[in-house]
């Protein structure tokens, strides 16, 4: 007795439905019984298998049969906080519920961990940006495990055309913290019979990482920078010259985007419409601040004036760049034809957009009003990679030059005014105040009802929050929070009545607070 | 059902000097016919569906050979009638399903088996469907142990003695005339395990050897005045055999331990966590050699009355940990000790919790609380303190790490779902300011999943099958619509009698969708009458939904194909708006998409090796087009249709994306055109192996449009280098 181990050794997978989890404890169950361990595996499939958290547990009691001559451990069926050796998860955020039930501890649980995310519904149905941050997560874990092995090991398995577990695999062998020889995993996976092939080759991938012969592969920056048009370079020193560094590469992308939307002419009215702000920031000591105006000012006004009219949208869905992506995204081959359908379904908002000012302002004040024309629109299914199909696209992407003249970038144009104008004046009372309402512009997004309704919030608030703020008929201080509880409200339900509640309580509740 | 369970079913086949290795569920397969069933019958649900789709999907004839009748029943209470066989003969069978749901259905026929007893061993596998990872509401079975005097057996989670068990429960049904329900946890269904396995047994009588002549006898009728004496027979002779059979031949186990002044008395299922707890606060070993003395009742109804004042006799203070509520045991224990006039302290609720599952961590505070309590002699409570503290502890600081709470990752419907556009089409019609938000009373099944986000669309669940019954009395009390979802398992499992013929008889006048993918697939995709498995299943066993409807009388029955969302949306408005009276039903249509999958892949795989030319269809969202509004999202829901970081330099929301798991069911494309979302949407069709013909309009194409795109670009810096890897890195700010 004294000569076997004390305890089995413990370990979980945390995985999503439907991930392969059941296949990975599989493999170290075999790996296990072929070592001539006793071990014992469990389960709660049922619906956590459509695509909900769930978990595997594995318990392998570290002292052959031969050993054991006959005694039987007792296994249990639930993983235990402070009892485990290994967690295994196949994604991030999991590996974050691992440590939030107290499953890693310092004295002896190794984490294994993918850092790729599998965003939940929650996070992927906010209007804005819902994502979980990894940042604390990756910090959580260095600090409560004894060991913890992160990074994206998905990433890996893509780049060795295998599968995250067979990964997965590869990294618990290389770590030997089970008892178990590496060839004796790879046994296993040769024993499932089952895509042999490329699970060696995700175990092989996974394994060599651990030896330190593979570091993990990089993924592509978050960010991809613009290319700039050559007609942008005059433009673009420019900005080298007036602007402070940590503004510098927000307003170069600005300028680089507008002189591909419309044209360097553009491109010069968004640097003189934000030279001013510049200024109130100096003058406000901005540089404190990250100029934060002038970021959030220059971010804000160069998507505003480079809006998604029908122009824009099939001058993008028309590039050699696009098609290019396409064919990557969708794993084609290069003698593989890819045919592309586009959804396009204009309605008046559409239409109106691209007549002139005289025509279309009537044209869409009368379609609002009716209710057929409101919900009028038209289904395009366009074939893109046809010639017929790219030529519609095309001819209309050509309709640039055009876009000055039209009824749509009147009302947008008009629109920037008021907002920067408003933006001016705050800037002179409440530096926290401009900044809100230059944020506030994000609320200008999406097509159809969804632009609407952004739009018809983004009106509200400016008139009711921001103006009367900025023009010092209410508390500055008092405005920018209200704006910022405004703009959250508007993007907290589509329905917009997160937005109405907000405002009835401002409206209601005091108009000021403690000045800046 | 596609799977195949070849290997499940060799398995089954293994006899004296070999092992058997596998899930428990399993395991009680095996353990049935080694006890000579002549019959099993069930319906199928977690987590307990595998016993009937092994039975069931043998090719190779061993129920055949064996001589066992294998019945997937329409319902629970279909397989719990089954046991009737075993009133009148002396023939062996086992049911199963998943409790407590279904033995609620079951119970009509379980009262009565269980008043007129049994002659042959009757045996119900409950697959105890309690705790995490449960889909259904949160009940004890024991409860209908007691009040039908069935007996339960809670076997301790071992392969062996499961197996050992399973035999004991026909003896025990056979000397006590009464059937025996056996309830499995869901950890315990699928637990993996080893034992040595016995020759299987043939049934006395059986399809292969047939019973000469029916025998009938009156007090095997669950008629007055038979009723009277079959109560009297249950108190005064089942219960006294069940009791000494279960002593005499030690069915519960008593497992010594020094400290003889405590005990533990716990359910059988809960042995090995029991176990687990004491290990880790340093009171036993690892092969289960308590400190404490424990007392594993295998069989929680009935008690054994001797056995318990047997084992509290000299002992100051003892624990009951049992599972559930309410706390009959502990009742139970209480009540007998006071009999017995013991002064044991009974400790049980009052350091578990009332409810929920018994989990490692709940197990071991509730049991470290006890003996803090009791302090048997000699233990080292500094070291039960510590273990519990040092847990507590790990998890606050976790928790202050973290910042804020994880999100909660709840389940949702597969990708490629055919019952996700239903859902979407529902939302559409409600943004109708004619028709505006339902009262939507929703069902038992996969689209249960419609009343999480991102739909949260379903005011009440009542129950499998019952979905157009509940709306009964709602519809005709709220000012807007009431609308009723059914699934094709409900219908048959009975909502076609407890819902559609009862809402024929009183005229409703509403809306019933009934989704239609073609088989039990929450459970693991069994058949159902109108599955057709894409025509693996013969034409003439199919039986259409529309012809059951018609059949009981209803007028209003429209078939539509579920992906196609805008005609979906219309449809459901004109069922809404139509004057006409009477049911209306919308069967909507189209292949659960894991089962299709399951189907097609191997078959395009091969077509792909064959050169065969194949179109393989997936959708894409141009990120540059995509203002980041999610709208699509809420829509939809489906997994492959995901979110990342905003490649655009100037724009923070992140932009939606489609995965490479995307099926191309083309919802999103259908949802997009529905909802007139925006132009971000894309169909790509990939042709592989194409054909000359193919290639030519291709080459020719790319010749023209990349003229027109003028010359190509260089590559822009730091644009991705390749692999659409994109859509999974970590969003960091």
């Amino acid at each position: 007795m004294s000569a076997l181990p004390e305890r089995p050794l413990s370990m979980v997978v945390g995985a999503l439905g439907g991930e392969g989890g059941g296949v990975l404890s599989g493999w170290i169950v075999r790996a296990a019984e072929l070592s001539r361990y006793p071990v014992q595996s469990t389960s709660i499939p049922g619906v956590a298998q459509r695509t909900g958290a769930t978990t595997y547990y594995i318990e392998i009691y570290p002292a052959t049969h031969e050993e054991l001559g006959g005694r039987q451990p007792v296994m249990a069926l639930y993983p235990a906080p402070g009892n485990m050796d290994l967690v295994v998860t196949s994604e991030l955020m999991e590996a974050g519920r691992m440590l939030e039930n107290g499953m890693v501890t310092t004295d002896r649980t190794t984490l294994v961990a993918s850092t790729h995310r599998v965003y939940s519904v929650v996070e992927k149905s906010a209007m804005g940006d819902g994502l979980f941050r990894a940042d604390r997560l990756n910090n959580g874990a260095q600090k409560l495990a004894k060991r913890a092995i992160l990074f994206d090991m998905l990433l890996l398995a893509e780049s060795r055309r295998s599968v995250l577990n067979a990964v997965l695999l590869g990294v618990i062998a290389g770590s030997g913290e089970l008892p178990i020889a590496v060839e004796t995993f790879a046994e296993a996976i040769r024993d499932s019979g089952v895509a042999v092939e490329s699970n060696l080759r995700g175990f092989e991938a996974g394994l060599a990482y651990m030896r330190g012969e593979i570091s993990a592969p990089e993924g592509p920056p978050e960010k991809t920078p613009r290319r700039a048009k050559p007609s942008a370079a005059s433009l673009l020193a420019d900005v080298a010259k007036t602007y402070p560094g940590d503004v510098q590469s927000l307003v170069s992308e600005g300028v680089k985007r507008l002189v591909d939307y419309q044209g360097p002419a553009y491109a010069q009215l968004y640097l003189e419409r934000l030279a001013p702000v510049l200024a109130v920031d100096r003058e406000r000591g901005g540089e404190s601040r990250k100029w934060a105006l002038t970021a959030e000012t220059g971010r804000y006004l160069a998507l505003m004036m480079s809006y998604e009219d029908i122009i824009r949208v099939a001058d993008l869905k028309s590039r050699r760049s696009r098609f290019e992506r396409i064919r990557k995204e969708v794993l084609a081959g290069d003698a593989e034809p890819v045919r592309m359908t586009e959804f396009l379904k204009p309605g008046f908002d559409e239409i109106t957009s691209v007549m002139p000012p005289w025509l279309g302002r009537p044209v869409l004040k009368w379609a609002m009003g009716n209710a057929w024309a409101r919900d009028f629109n038209f289904a395009m299914r366009v074939r893109s990679d046809t010639v017929w199909g790219f030529l519609r696209l095309w001819t209309l992407a050509k309709l640039r030059f055009y876009r000055p003249r039209t009824f749509r970038y009147a009302t947008e144009q008009e629109a920037i005014g008021t907002w920067l104008a408003a933006i001016k004046d705050a800037a002179a009372l409440h530096y926290g105040l401009a900044v809100e309402i230059a944020e506030l512009a994000n609320l200008r997004k999406g097509y159809s009802d969804t632009h609407r309704r952004g739009i018809a919030n983004f009106t509200r608030i400016l008139n009711e929050i921001a103006i009367p703020g900025a023009k010092g008929e209410a508390d500055p201080a008092w405005a920018a929070e209200a704006l910022k509880t405004a703009r959250t409200a508007a993007l907290a339900d589509p329905e917009g009545d997160a937005l109405d509640r907000a405002m009835a309580s401002l409206a209601s509740g005091p108009r000021a607070t403690a000045a800046e | 059902m596609e799977r195949t369970f070849a290997r499940e079913v060799e398995m089954l086949r293994r006899g004296d000097g070999e092992y058997f290795e596998g899930e428990g569920i399993l395991a009680i397969t095996k353990a049935l016919l080694q006890a000579g069933v002549s019959y099993v019958g069930g319906y199928q649900g977690a987590p307990v569906s595998h016993l009937m789709d092994v039975l069931t999907s043998d090719s190779k004839g061993l129920m055949a050979e064996l001589g066992v009748h294998t019945e997937v029943c329409a319902n629970e209470a279909a397989a719990c009638a089954m046991l009737a066989a075993s009133v009148n003969y002396p023939i062996r069978g086992a049911v199963t399903w998943k409790s407590t749901v279904g033995t609620n259905v079951a119970s009509d026929a379980l009262s009565n088996v269980a008043s007129v007893g049994v002659m042959g061993g009757a045996l119900i596998i409950l697959g105890e469907d309690y705790g995490e990872g449960s889909s259904i509401i949160q009940e004890r079975s024991h409860a209908f142990a007691m009040k039908s005097s069935v007996w339960l057996v809670d076997p301790r989670v071992n392969h062996p003695r499961i197996v050992e068990l399973v035999e004991k429960s026909f003896e025990l049904s056979e000397a006590s005339n009464a059937p025996v329900m056996m309830e499995f946890r869901i950890r315990a269904c699928h637990v993996t395990g080893r034992f040595a396995t016995k020759d299987n047994r043939k049934g006395r009588f059986s399809m292969n050897n047939r019973i000469p002549e029916p025998e009938f006898s009156l007090d095997r009728i669950a008629l007055p005045p038979a009723t009277y004496l079959q109560e009297k027979m249950k108190i005064e002779k089942r219960f006294p055999a069940a009791i000494k059979f279960i002593r005499e031949n030690g069915m519960n186990e008593v497992f010594p331990g020094e400290n003889e002044d405590v005990g533990i008395i716990c359910q059988g299922g809960l042995y090995n966590s029991v176990i687990r707890a004491l290990q880790q606060l340093g009171l036993a070993d690892p092969f289960g050699k308590s400190r404490i003395p424990i007392l594993c009742l295998n069989v929680t109804y009935p008690l054994v009355p001797d056995e318990i004042t047997e084992f509290c006799a000299g002992k100051r203070s003892v624990a009951v940990v049992e599972e559930g509520f309410p706390e009959y045991l502990e009742q139970a224990i209480n009540a007998q000790l006071r009999k017995g006039n013991l002064n044991t302290r009974i400790v049980g609720k009052e350091v578990f919790p009332m409810a929920g599952e018994y989990q490692s961590e709940v197990m071991l505070n509730g049991l470290a609380r006890f003996i803090e309590g009791a302090v048997p002699a000699g233990v080292d409570l500094g070291r039960v303190a510590k273990v519990t503290k040092f847990i507590a502890d790990t998890k606050s600081l976790a928790a202050e790490l973290l910042g804020a709470p994880i999100p909660k990752r709840p389940p949702g419907f597969c990708t490629g779902c055919p019952e996700r556009p239903v859902f979407s089409a529902i939302k559409l019609v409600e943004r109708d300011p004619e028709i505006g938000r339902m009262h939507i009373s929703a069902d038992i099944g996969c689209h249960t999943f419609s009343t999480l986000p991102p739909f949260n669309l379903g005011n009440t669940v009542t129950g499998y099958g019952l979905g157009l019954a509940s709306s009964a009395g709602v519809k005709d009390a709220l000012a807007r619509h009431t609308i009723s979802i059914m699934g094709d398992g409900g219908f048959w499992h009975n909502g076609l009698s407890t819902g559609i013929t009862g809402a024929v008889f009183n005229k409703h006048d509403n809306l019933l969708i009934i989704m239609a993918n073609g088989y039990s697939s929450a459970t693991g995709q069994q058949y159902l009458p109108s599955s057709t498995a894409g025509g693996l299943r013969p034409p003439d066993t199919v039986v259409p939904i529309e012809n059951a409807l018609r059949g009981v009388g209803v007028k209003w029955i429209r078939k539509q194909y579920t992906y196609r969302v805008g005609k979906m949306q219309k449809l459901i408005k004109k069922a809404l708006t139509t004057k006409e009276k009477g049911l209306k039903v919308i069967i909507a249509e189209a292949e659960c998409q894991i089962a299709k999958q399951r189907r097609e892949k191997p078959l395009v795989g091969k077509a792909l090796k064959a050169g065969k030319r194949v179109i393989r269809e997936r959708f894409g969202v141009d990120e540059d087009t995509c203002t980041g509004d999610h709208s699509c999202i809420r829509l939809s829901g489906c997994p492959s249709l995901s979110v990342k970081p905003n490649p655009d330099p100037l724009r923070k929301d992140p932009v939606a994306s489609v995965l490479n798991t995307c099926v191309g069911c083309g919802l999103c494309g259908e949802v997009a055109d529905a909802a007139v979302l925006c132009p971000s949407f894309f169909k790509a069709e990939v042709v592989q192996n194409a054909n000359a013909w193919d290639r030519l309009l291709d080459r020719t194409r790319r010749r023209v449009i990349g003229f027109l795109q003028g010359p190509p670009e260089p590559a822009e810096p730091g644009a991705p280098s390749d692999a659409p890897v994109e859509d999974i890195r970590v969003a960091a700010e």
